[in-house]
């Protein structure tokens, strides 16, 4: 197994009938690395987390998630494999409001045999994996794990949103423009967070945002326009 | 399992479009399974009639016209037929048994009838059951008693031995009555769920003693009164009469027996096999419950309609809770049968608020209903015709809630996992 986590090499990516997107040489992410991909909206940020989750397919080169080449599996074999090494964090309204805080953040358990089996190692149960991972991420109190999903502050709904990426340990967490609706000081003690139980769980970090200041509290930063042959100048 | 508590979660989310669908449907489909109630029970009670008459026989008109006044007690007679006709065809060889009819009377809406003790010995309804006396006995010798049927002794509270006036004609609010000539109550039927229990029941000789001192259709005055003693010592034998029941020794005689009748020279009669005339009238009927049952049928797939209008509806504003489904891991299969789960879950608790609504319904209206409409209806668990129209409900919204299980399907591979905002 090499030590490669993400392996892209000569990706290239156009939606239907439109100029090519995404050309990619290479690009590699390590297990355990945590890394700043700086993307600006339209740079084909999304299209690329949608090709790591396996959602759409690249019209060449490949993806290796785990040493495993995406494109050789199949539609829904892919996305068993997202749910089973990836974890995702999105820029807001991340969570289901109709059900508790325990419930989102046990979501993947139910479609991952593999995570709910690793979360009952780790932890003896779903429930407790859930309760463990809240409270690192700074939700100790007890009443707040069944109250609903929509009363919590946008700060506590990302943490939620952080703990339902971790559980179950996913050797992958990408994360996308998670700290956009926090402010300052919360940003850097989110990531904080984040770092930590990443570490905790020996999980890579694939962190996208546009705002640069964040780029120094990660091992290594990107540019997706470096990156990507396809970029139009305007945007390097 | 657990796609089904999503389901039912998302739903509770939107509680109140969920309550108006569901209550929407459940009233369509309580009104689908009273129409179908009240049809079979019609239909039933309808074919419970009469049964064991061979052969109905009056004078000559239409043989619905004569079903109508002689078993059911509605419209009247357009003549009358001559006593010695009677007498003939009930000393026919053919004939086992008959049962003469004399109608015109009434009492406070319900119709009065003239007939034989043969009528309590050998009229049959259902499955051949005979009437049962509940209390007291059949009229005797007295011309002026007066058997009730039981919606009769119920409605109007009548116990044995009181009396009552009949009056002339057959409307409900009669001018002229016979209240020289008081009846007193001998006896009161069982229910029968048939025309029997709204009727009063007299003798051929009470209803000609009522009539003994009329002329030209008035009722004597002066000198003319014959006063109810008197009448008791005249003879009563009446003269004419409205219709007749055979019953005949063997059934194969019937065609033969009722071409007879029709072409029996002494005056024009009509001879009607009962049920032949049921199937007549019923078909009549017929055409307008089909078309009640369609119309309600139609109410179901509104109802339905509007549950994919507010599924489909709500499909947009939930690309959300698709996105982040999608990205914990459902696949697009998931996303379709959370939304079938939805249609399927809206369907069942509106078919089962219809259950409750309809039994609610007859629980609150069944007394009212056979008082007025002589129909009973029970309070039975639903007939396996009723759970095949409901297993038909649950199904259609199985295949209803397929639309937009495809339309999500197709929108969550289109969308992905990522939220456009």
């Amino acid at each position: 197994m090499s030590s490669a986590l993400i392996s892209l090499s000569n990706l290239g990516f156009a939606w239907p009938g439109q100029a090519q997107l995404l050309d990619i040489p290479s690009f590699t992410l390590q297990r355990g690395e945590s890394l700043f991909l700086k993307g600006p909206s339209g740079s084909g940020k999304t299209t690329l987390l949608g090709l790591l989750g396996g959602v759409q397919t690249p019209n060449r080169g490949s993806i290796r998630l785990l040493d495993q080449e995406l494109s050789a599996l199949s539609a829904s074999a892919r996305d068993r494999f997202r749910v089973d090494h990836t974890g995702y964090i999105f820029q807001q309204f991340n969570l289901l409001p109709f059900l508790s805080v325990r419930e989102n953040v046990e979501l993947p358990c139910h479609f991952s045999r593999l995570r709910a089996s690793r979360a009952i190692q780790r932890h003896g149960s779903i429930d407790q994996a859930a309760a463990t991972l809240l409270a690192h991420l700074g939700l100790k109190e007890p009443t707040l794990l069944e109250r609903r999903a929509d009363e919590l502050s946008i700060g506590q709904q990302q943490r939620v949103a952080a703990a339902r990426a971790l559980i179950g340990q996913p050797e992958l967490v990408i994360a996308d423009e998670p700290t956009s609706a926090l402010d300052f000081d919360a940003r850097e003690a989110f990531l904080q967070l984040l770092f930590a139980e990443c570490r905790e769980a020996g999980a890579s970090l694939l962190f996208v945002s546009h705002d640069q200041s964040l780029a120094r509290l990660f091992d290594r930063s990107l540019s997706l326009a470096e990156l990507n042959r396809a970029a139009t100048p305007t945007e390097v | 399992m657990y796609l089904l508590r999503l389901a039912l979660a998302s739903l509770g989310n939107r509680r109140f479009t969920a309550l108006l669908t569901v209550f929407a449907i459940a009233l369509s489909v309580c009104l689908l399974l009273a129409v179908e109630r009240v049809r079979t029970e019609a239909r039933a009670s309808f074919a419970n009639t009469i049964s064991g008459t061979d052969l109905i026989v009056g004078a000559r008109s239409g043989s619905v016209n004569l079903l109508l006044y002689s078993v059911f007690r509605i419209g009247n007679a357009t003549n009358n037929i001559r006593w010695d006709s009677f007498e003939r065809f009930a000393d026919h060889r053919q004939v086992k048994w008959a049962i003469p009819i004399s109608l015109g009377d009434s009492h406070r809406g319900y119709r009065v009838m003239g007939t034989s003790p043969a009528y309590f010995e050998h009229f049959r309804y259902a499955r051949s059951q005979p009437l049962q006396i509940g209390q007291g006995r059949a009229f005797a010798d007295d011309p002026f008693e007066v058997v009730l049927g039981a919606e009769v002794a119920k409605a109007l509270d009548y116990r044995l031995g009181e009396e009552l006036v009949l009056a002339h004609g057959v409307a409900t609010i009669s001018l002229v009555k016979h209240d020289d000539k008081p009846f007193s109550v001998v006896g009161i039927l069982e229910r029968t769920g048939t025309p029997v229990d709204r009727t009063l029941h007299i003798s051929l000789a009470g209803m000609e003693a009522l009539h003994v001192d009329w002329q030209n259709g008035m009722p004597a005055r002066g000198a003319g009164v014959v006063s109810a003693e008197q009448a008791r010592s005249l003879d009563l034998q009446p003269k004419q009469i409205t219709a007749f029941l055979l019953g005949l020794n063997s059934k194969i005689a019937t065609f033969s027996l009722q071409r007879e009748l029709n072409e029996f020279r002494g005056e024009p009669l009509l001879a009607i096999l009962p049920g032949v005339a049921l199937q007549e009238l019923w078909s009549l009927m017929g055409t307008a419950e089909k078309a009640l049952f369609v119309v309600s049928l139609f109410v179901v797939l509104t109802g339905l309609i509007g549950m994919l209008t507010a599924i489909l509806t709500s499909l947009n504003e939930r690309r959300r809770e698709m996105a982040i489904l999608r990205s914990v891991g459902a696949r697009p299969w998931h996303i379709a049968s959370l939304l079938i789960l939805e249609a399927f879950a809206l369907a069942l608790a509106g078919v089962l608020l219809g259950l409750l609504l309809l039994y609610l319904g007859i629980v609150g209206a069944q007394g009212h209903v056979q008082a007025n409409y002589g129909l009973y209806l029970p309070l039975d668990l639903p007939t396996a015709y009723e759970w095949a129209l409901l297993g038909a409900i649950l199904s259609a919204a199985l295949l209803m809630g397929c639309v937009p299980a495809w339309r999500a399907y197709r929108q969550s591979l289109a969308d992905g996992l990522s939220i456009r905002l």
